[in-house]
């Protein structure tokens, strides 16, 4: 079966037009000053000149969802009654203009949500329900690192099918099973031709990230016995200026971290799950008062440790970050993750 | 930068503490610098890019310390004294008086975001290398908008000043023109203009932690189970409701240092609200925040006649 | 395989029994309305189930009754904020959401045929309540075995019952303190720690047991390894913020550890295993 195609650049409309007949299709949108995934509507216009400032994670995790309704009653015999309505989500979601990074972090979210014995279904099946497709990225933004955590710009894990902008066109390679999907002959022709330009691409692509990255083009998981992690003056020195947000776990394509909260009306009341941060105070307060993590130095550690080191121990060496950048990108004080990192593997560096 | 070096270590010996700027991760970000060694004095820097409001470390701080300010930083200072959150006695205050910073969130979004390799300033032009190519701007067409609108460019409090003053030509009116201008628009116009711009908003808080003045921070009501104010849904009113909290708690405090839309990841222009409410307090109350350290805020004292509140004559 | 059990659907369960322990503690007795899950409802000492208050949350409590009598399950709770306040207001025959098991569980098997030390301080005796009775019905598996239990002051102590019962038995010695005197009060008087110190129990073949408040704990653990007890063979139960239960909500950890799923029982051994300062 034929699995790359060329989608002429003038018939992408078309294009995104019958992909959105085919389930719920999301793409990067300018909603002024930030691009984010939203509903294809006819006439979306589609923002693939620079990477979104949400990723599409939302898209399948939402920032808040439903758990579950329920409702009080009472029986003939006036007995009170607890009524559980689950919610089931089926619906086909299609992801449009993802960065490979972003796909990558789906992947992440996949170790803990679905390979567990007790998986989120909720997460689950969102997940067996969606098709990705990755544009792979010509040069580097502010921040990427994605090649230093074993990612790329051209990298097509985590995703069904990678798109390459080319002059003419867009080349479309179907990676997976799903990736079929994206494969709509009445609208594309075959694409092998175009190969070449896209190996092309991915070379220049790839050269310009490393040498933009120079010293920090290799991030190794964080050794369980780094010294500098238990030293409080390390963290004080780097991270004095954070100001403790959750801006960069919310941007985050990798994070995962949730809350769990009731919300009441009279006779009845959803239970919902929303995102949470390891930044927040709240997150690990205890009712008693006691919080193992009261101070910004302790939270930013743990969300280090946490990508770096604590989620490499469980998941065979994998690093918890794709190398979005987003998080230095857009952190208001341009706290830069990397560099804490490759500040902490100094010393077995040199 | 000799000045500013020089400066710094003479505060530093006195403090053991500066808080300052250093470059970012790439040359149009510096970043908050913590000069905690003399050793650190050298990375110190102060240019366009410089655009933090410093003071937001000071109120959790347990140790004196020097700052750098600019004259709308300063403003901060002086609102922190008058509402008691800082002792004049545990701050140096490095003055520094400025031509005005550069939005760099617009430049990002200017140049898409590419990686920036270098950047060069030459009179009213500057000139930003990505890793594709290479573009000039006037630099009046990057200026951060409270800078076009900026009243005290000088710094209206500090130990020591680095710098030749600045005229600024900017009066009331002026400043509030787009507040002014903005209620003009029908309500539909103005309702949509928000439901737009909140919608978008993530919850992140970073506007709320950036804020010099939002001290609660870690027992926020936006977060809190009791009192239940919002919920943590993302349904447009409860984000419509974290910032009416939040604009109402900064009523006659804020300062206008424009850190919460800055720090905003989608550019949601949150300060407008702000400003708002400013406005009104300048009309009810003839008062504006963080001008003299003797004033004090409205919201802290109690009038029961208050002159131009006329209610409870009904 | 059939479809996937939702982790986070509570069954529903009623309260048949509310025991009022001290003032700020309740404990209740629940079954499931399915009784066919009562029936076939399997669970290990130690291990901890969440209980909503439909509308207002769920919260973690251990579950108390031992696996060895199931006629209802026991939590007992203390009042301390939004959830247990609720928790305290119910009435016999209310409704509550319960997911259970969560958790893992004390080394009952590993500790067959040796001594054991339970030092337990507040609330802190409902995990070990659990194991206490889980041993008493199967005896003859284990050695010698004490119990040193503390509270602020009399009126603190729970399971009045079961101390009673416990103090009368031959086979259990019982130590009972409170940290001030107290009028009629005729036993001990001190801080958990220091009476374990006064004690001077013999670390041979014994493996000792330990939940309470966290500076209990902390201060139990370092008078145990003074008195020469091996690592191994402490064995505490940690508390931390949890919401999920389940190892995905991911406020729990400690460094790699989630005390939801790896916890909440651990050995000191283990402990010191993980980054510093965060237990
Ligand atoms: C393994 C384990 C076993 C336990 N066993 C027992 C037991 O047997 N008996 C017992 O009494 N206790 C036990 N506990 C402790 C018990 O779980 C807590 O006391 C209980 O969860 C407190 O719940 P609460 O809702 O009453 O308190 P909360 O009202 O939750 O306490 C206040 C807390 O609310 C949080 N909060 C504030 N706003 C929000 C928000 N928007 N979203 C979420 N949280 C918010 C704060 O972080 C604060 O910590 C155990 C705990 C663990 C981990
Ligand atoms: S690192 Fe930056 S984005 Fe993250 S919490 Fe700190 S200040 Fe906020
Ligand atoms: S930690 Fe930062 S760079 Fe890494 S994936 Fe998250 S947002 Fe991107
Ligand atoms: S622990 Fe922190 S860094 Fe890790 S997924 Fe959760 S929020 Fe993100
Ligand atoms: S990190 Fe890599 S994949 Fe992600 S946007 Fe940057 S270059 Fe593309
Ligand atoms: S910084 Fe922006 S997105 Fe974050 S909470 Fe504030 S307004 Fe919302
Ligand atoms: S509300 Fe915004 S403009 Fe006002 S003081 Fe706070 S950060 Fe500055
Ligand atoms: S309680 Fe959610 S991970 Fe432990």
């Amino acid at each position: 079966m034929e699995r790359i195609g060329f989608l002429k650049k003038e018939k992408i409309e078309e294009y995104l037009q019958s992909l959105s007949k085919k389930g719920e299709l999301y793409v990067p949108v300018d909603v002024g000053r930030a691009v984010k995934f939203e509903k294809y509507l006819t006439g979306s216009s589609i923002c693939l000149d620079r990477p979104p400032t949400l990723p599409p994670k939302s898209v399948i995790y939402p920032q808040s969802e439903r758990l579950f309704k329920f409702k009080f009653k009472k029986d003939e015999g006036n007995v009170d009654l607890i009524e559980i309505e689950e919610v089931e989500d089926t619906k086909k979601r299609i992801i449009f203009g993802a960065r490979p990074c972003d796909s990558a972090g789906f992947s992440v979210i996949d170790n803990v949500f679905i390979q567990t014995d007790t998986p989120d279904v909720y997460y689950e099946r969102r997940r067996m329900n969606s098709f990705i497709a990755a544009k792979a990225c010509d040069k580097p933004s502010a921040g990427c690192f994605c090649i230093a955590v074993g990612g790329g710009p051209f990298d097509d894990s985590g995703s069904d099918a990678l798109i390459t902008e080319l002059e003419e066109g867009y080349l479309i390679e179907a990676k997976t099973e799903k990736g079929s999907l994206f494969l709509d002959w009445e609208l594309i022709e075959p694409g092998d031709d175009h190969l070449e330009k896209k190996l092309k691409k991915k070379e220049e692509s790839e050269r310009l990230l490393s040498e933009y990255l120079g010293e920090l083009k290799k991030i190794e998981p964080l050794d369980p016995k780094t010294e500098s992690f238990n030293d409080e003056n390390f963290w004080k020195r780097h991270l004095s200026k954070c100001i403790s947000c959750g801006l960069c776990t919310y941007l985050c394509p990798t994070c995962y971290c949730f809350n769990i909260t009731d919300e009441k009306k009279i006779f009845e009341g959803e239970r919902i799950r929303s995102w949470d941060s390891c930044m927040f105070f709240h997150f690990t307060l205890e009712a008693s008062g006691h919080n193992p993590r009261p101070d910004k130095f302790k939270r930013f550690r743990n969300r280090v440790g946490h990508k770096f080191m604590f989620y490499p121990e469980k998941y065979s060496q994998l690093i918890a970050c794709c190398g979005c950048g987003r998080c230095i990108r857009f952190c208001p004080v341009s706290v830069d993750i990397r560099e804490v990192v490759f500040e902490l593997q100094k010393p077995r560096r040199v | 930068m000799v000045e500013l070096k020089e400066k710094i270590s003479e505060v530093f010996r006195d403090t053991n503490l500066v808080i300052c700027w250093r470059e970012g991760f790439d040359p149009i970000h510096a970043t908050p610098h913590f000069v905690r060694e003399e050793s650190q004095i050298e990375d110190s820097i102060f240019n366009l890019f410089c655009v933090h409001n410093l003071c937001v470390y000071l109120p959790f701080l347990k140790e004196k310390a020097g700052i750098l300010v600019k004259g709308c930083d300063s403003r901060t200072l002086i609102q922190f004294l008058q509402e008691g959150l800082i002792r004049r006695e545990d701050v140096v205050i490095i003055g520094i008086s400025c031509r005005g910073i550069i939005d760099v969130g617009k430049l990002m979004r200017e140049v898409l975001y590419e990686a920036v390799t270098g950047v060069s300033i030459d009179g009213d032009s500057i000139k930003v290398k990505t890793v594709s190519r290479e573009r000039e701007f006037q630099l009046t067409s990057l200026l951060a908008d409270k800078c076009k609108i900026c009243r005290y460019p000088n710094p209206l409090i500090y130990d020591h000043l680095i710098g030749e003053p600045v005229e600024s030509k900017v009066s009331w009116d002026m400043a509030y023109e787009d507040i002014r201008e903005f209620e003009k628009k029908p309500l539909e116009d103005r309702l949509s203009f928000w439901t737009k711009e909140i919608g978008k908003c993530i919850r992140c808080y970073a506007c709320r932690n950036a804020c010099p003045l939002c001290i609660c921070r870690d027992r926020c009501i936006a977060e809190t189970r009791d009192p239940h104010f919002t919920s943590q849904s993302v349904e447009l009113k409860e984000k419509f409701m974290f910032h009416f909290i939040h604009a109402v708690h900064l009523a006659g405090r804020c300062v206008e240092c424009g850190e919460c839309e800055r720090a905003c990841p989608v550019g949601i222009p949150v300060k407008m609200m702000k400003k708002k409410i400013n406005l009104e307090m300048k009309e009810l109350f003839d008062y504006e925040t963080g001008i003299n350290v003797d004033d004090k805020p409205p919201m802290y004292t109690f009038k029961a006649e208050e002159e131009k509140i006329k209610e409870h004559e009904l | 395989m059939g479809p996937k059990k939702n982790p986070y659907l509570p069954e529903i369960v009623t309260v048949v029994r509310i025991i009022e322990e001290t003032p700020t503690i309740k404990s209740l007795q629940v079954v499931f309305d399915d009784p066919e899950r009562m029936k076939n409802f399997k669970f290990e000492p130690g291990q901890v189930g969440q209980l909503s208050v439909f509308g207002v949350g769920e919260a973690t409590f251990v579950i108390n009754s031992p696996p060895t009598r199931k006629e209802y399950l026991q939590f007992s709770v203390m009042k301390v904020g939004e959830v247990t306040s609720a928790i305290h207001e119910l009435h016999e025959g209310d409704k509550l959401g319960l997911r259970a098991p969560l958790g893992n569980w004390f080394p009952y098997e590993s500790m067959k045929g040796r001594n054991i030390l339970f030092i337990g301080g507040g609330i802190g005796l409902a995990p070990l309540r659990t194991l206490i009775l889980f041993m008493l019905d199967n005896r003859k598996d284990y050695g010698r075995i004490t119990i040193l239990y503390g509270a602020r002051t009399p009126i603190d102590l729970c399971y009045k019952e079961d101390l009673k019962d416990w103090g009368s038995r031959d086979d259990v010695d019982l130590v009972l303190t409170v940290d001030n005197e107290y009028p009629g009060w005729d036993k001990k008087v001190g801080l958990v720690p220091n009476v374990l110190l006064e004690m001077a129990p013999k670390p041979d073949n014994t493996v000792a047991i330990t939940c309470g408040p966290p500076i209990m704990i902390k201060y139990t653990l370092i008078a145990l390894s003074k008195l020469g007890f091996k690592d191994e063979d402490i064995i505490t139960t940690l508390e931390r913020r949890m919401k999920c239960g389940i190892g995905l909500c991911g406020r729990c950890n400690i460094g790699s550890k989630y005390v939801c799923k790896d916890g909440p029982v651990f050995s000191l051994a283990q402990l010191k295993s993980l980054p510093q300062e965060e237990y």
